[in-house]
């Protein structure tokens, strides 16, 4: 009797336990509800990508020589290299270059490598497309210029978190000419440089 | 009891002023409440499929629908629209019949069930005597249509939904029935009126939630157990089922099955204040109020204030209700099958029969406070 | 006929008409989903039939007794126990059929003549009981007080047997050491073949 007394007060206290959680629960869900959204509204508002977005990759048909090593460094040898040897030249000629964003997968590695620096990553990321053999491109569509966000009367640009000034949470609404967070390279130059003319006057004297 | 003001009888005596024998008046009148309530249950779903995104949008800190209408209100007209125009694909495999019968079947009960819901005194379709009964009976014939088009639909996902949902309804209607029962007892009557008339008396303090701490709680879990909300939600799981027995619907027949889930959803809302909140009752009571301010009751004026006090109430209490279900179904996981079916039989069960004996013990020992 | 009468005839009509057509439905067909579905159709009007005499208390307990539990279990039993199976067409078929139609046409006629014959004590008006759930209750405890103990006695026999079969250990306490590796766990009423893994046969050329 005693025991399944005990079970029924074990029981219960559990059941009593279950009940606070979801209070605890509820009571999260529901300070949620205060805080104010951070949401950037798509197509009318854009984040500016970062200054090493790695998105869709441009491409300088004139600067390419052919090398191939874009394809061999790719981990999918994705590059289609179209060349031909001219043999009055003694050189290989470009004739088609592509690169299908449907597979690619924004690695960068071909722009590393490249020896001529006639690849490039944009900040262009929006590559939908109805058919996904739409998302090969040729060297065409390879060299147009990407569209930046800021240039867009229709979207207004926001910036990401890591370009807000300190404690600035919220993109929205920024005061005119709010500096991010540390300093920016600029700063930075002109720091070593004032720390170079501290450090010059020792070596002057040598001089 | 105060009467409050009587449509019915007014309005019926209206139209035989007018020359119209009164058998034809009342035939006149009879389809006018009944219109009225599907109106006001199809709004209530608009409403409520609006507070449904936007407030589910703020737990999640976004801005939710926005562009359709001031805030988005006319974005369940949308979605409905929508629908509406959306092509009408039966699968090729499929039972044509069964496939289009199903979701009327679900639909059609839990429009029945408005019958009993009152927003006053005479502010019902119809003051059936067994109208509690109704709803618990009308309720258990939804499974039937959820196994109907999950069968039909053949497709594994939806026969698992289909066959989920009605082990799930079956399973939570007893808790419900028997929650219910506690407060039957208590007015001594099945009528919905009979049961707010009851708890009318001293304010919020003569609210039924005071006197079933337990019950209320098990009423709300078997209700949202019943209306397949969040923590129950495992007939359409997403992650597992696809959308359960919904997968092959789209266009009119699958807004059926949406429509009727928020209708549903509402209706328990209604119910849970008309049994447990005091319906149509202001906190304070509103003979008490007028008594306050040195006014009868019985004054025209007083009595329009009153019909809109009441109306206003059931509907604060139950859109109260709504967004406590939807708070909830942002908090609470989706419990699997198998502690669902516990819940239901090894927790729910013995405590709502042990709730119903103690409240027939109750009432045989304090009659005063437990309705004699 | 007033407007009341008219309507409560078409609805007799109506309702009689489903139950007939769908109760034939349920027998003939040859799917038995929709004979389960049908004979939802058949509890249904017969629910619209008390309602017509007066008696919604049980035209709702009709509903959620046999819509809303016997023929669900009867459909759930229907849906999980899927198994095609093609019914080999048995030989002879009519004279079952014609033999079954005998019985029931003769069932048919013995109550149809048992029906004329007596003579009922037909109210002359279906009479008015204000809330027929107190006046059920209050058979339940007078003068029904032994079929109705009866009856719930009945239930909780069956509830009992459907725990016990519930609780029955499917799979016996395999405790360490003493475990015959061939154990086969079963059912009497499902006797399962043992399925050993199959001895590896040397892959040989
Ligand atoms: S690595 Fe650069 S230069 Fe060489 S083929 Fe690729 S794109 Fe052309
Ligand atoms: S980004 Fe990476 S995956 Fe894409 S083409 Fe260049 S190397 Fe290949």
């Amino acid at each position: 009797m005693l025991k399944f007394l005990k079970q029924v007060g074990d029981y219960a206290k559990e059941s009593f336990q279950a009940a606070k959680y979801i209070g605890q629960g509820l009571s999260v869900t529901f300070d949620h509800m205060r805080r104010r959204p951070v949401t950037v509204q798509y197509p009318y508002e854009k984040i500016i990508p970062s200054e090493r977005y790695r998105g869709r990759i441009h491409f300088e048909f004139d600067k390419c020589i052919a090398c191939e090593v874009c394809v061999r460094v790719c981990p999918i040898n994705l590059p289609v290299v179209d060349w031909e040897f001219n043999k009055a030249q003694k050189k290989k000629q470009l004739n088609h270059y592509s690169i299908d964003f449907g597979v690619c997968i924004f690695c960068g590695n071909c722009v590393e490598y490249c020896p001529t620096n006639c690849l490039s990553m944009t900040e262009e990321y929006e590559l939908s497309a109805y058919d996904r053999h739409e998302l090969n491109y040729d060297n065409v569509a390879l060299g147009r210029l990407p569209e930046k966000v800021t240039l867009d009367p229709m979207v207004t640009p926001l910036r990401e978190f890591a370009y807000l000034p300190k404690g600035v949470m919220e993109p929205h609404d920024l005061p005119k000419g709010a500096q991010r967070a540390g300093k920016r390279p600029e700063d930075i130059l002109e720091d070593l440089k004032q720390d170079k003319a501290a450090a010059a006057p020792v070596s002057d004297d040598k001089a | 009891m105060e009467s409050g003001i009587d449509l019915q009888s007014s309005a019926i005596q209206l139209l035989v002023d007018l020359g119209l024998p009164s058998a034809l008046a009342k035939v006149l009148w009879l389809p006018l409440p009944m219109a009225l309530m599907l109106v006001v249950a199809t709004v209530g779903v608009l409403i409520a499929v609006w507070l449904e995104r936007k407030i589910s949008a703020a737990v999640q800190q976004r801005y939710g629908p926005e562009y359709a209408g001031p805030l988005g209100v006319l974005q369940p007209v949308a979605d409905g629209l929508k629908l509406l125009f959306k092509e009408d694909i039966v699968p090729d495999r499929a039972d044509p019949w069964l496939f289009t019968i199903g979701p009327a079947i679900v639909v059609i009960p839990v429009f029945l069930s408005y019958l009993i819901v009152p927003f006053g005194q005479n502010l019902v379709v119809t003051d059936l005597g067994i109208g509690a009964f109704l709803w618990i009976s009308l309720s258990s014939v939804t499974p039937i249509g959820l196994l109907m088009s999950g069968y039909s639909s053949n497709n594994k996902y939806a026969l698992i939904g289909g066959l989920r949902a009605a082990a799930q309804s079956i399973s939570y209607e007893i808790p419900l029935a028997l929650s219910v029962l506690a407060i039957v007892m208590m007015s001594n009557s099945l009528s919905t009126i009979d049961i707010v008339n009851q708890q009318a008396d001293h304010g919020i303090l003569g609210w039924n939630i005071w006197r079933q701490p337990v019950g209320f709680i098990i009423f709300w879990i078997s209700a949202l157990a019943e209306t397949e909300r969040l923590p129950f939600d495992l007939p359409e799981a997403e992650e597992e089922l696809v959308a359960g027995y919904q997968t092959e619907y789209t266009g009119m027949k699958f807004a059926l099955f949406y429509l009727g889930s928020y209708v549903n959803l509402i209706l328990s809302a209604l119910l849970f204040s008309v049994f447990y909140l005091g319906g149509w009752s202001f906190p304070i009571p509103v003979n008490t109020l007028a008594a306050w301010i040195g006014v009868s009751p019985d004054v025209a004026w007083v009595q329009v204030i009153t019909a809109a006090i009441g109306i206003t109430m059931v509907l604060v209490k139950t859109y109260a209700l709504v967004f406590l279900a939807i708070l909830l179904r942002w908090t609470t996981p989706r419990v699997r099958i198998d502690q669902l079916l516990n819940l239901g039989w090894k927790f729910l069960l013995p405590v709502s029969l042990a709730n119903l004996l103690i409240t027939a013990g109750l009432k045989l020992a304090f009659p005063v406070a437990f309705g004699g | 006929m007033t407007l009341a009468e008219g309507t409560q005839l078409v609805s007799f009509g109506v309702l009689t008409l489903t139950t007939i057509v769908a109760a034939l439905g349920v027998v003939l067909l040859e799917n038995i989903v929709y004979s389960a579905f049908l004979l939802g159709g058949v509890f249904i009007s017969i629910a619209g039939m008390y309602l017509l005499l007066n008696a919604d208390f049980v035209a709702a307990a009709q509903i959620l007794v046999y819509v809303g539990a016997v023929n669900v279990l009867i459909l759930f039993a229907i849906m999980l126990v899927n198994k095609r199976e093609p019914l080999a067409p048995l030989k002879n078929a009519w004279v079952r059929q014609g033999l079954t139609a005998l019985v029931c046409l003769g069932l048919f006629a013995l109550l149809g003549t048992v029906a004329i014959t007596t003579s009922w004590n037909v109210l002359p008006e279906a009479p008015v009981v204000g809330d027929t759930a107190l006046r059920l209750g209050e058979h339940f405890f007078s003068d029904f007080l032994l079929p109705f103990e009866l009856a719930s006695v009945l239930l909780l026999i069956a509830m009992i047997g459907a725990i016990v079969l519930a609780r029955r250990e499917f799979i016996p306490d395999a405790r360490t050491g003493d475990g015959d590796p061939n154990l086969i766990f079963r059912l009497p009423e499902r006797p399962r073949d043992p399925v050993a893994p199959e001895p590896l046969e040397p892959i040989s050329k």
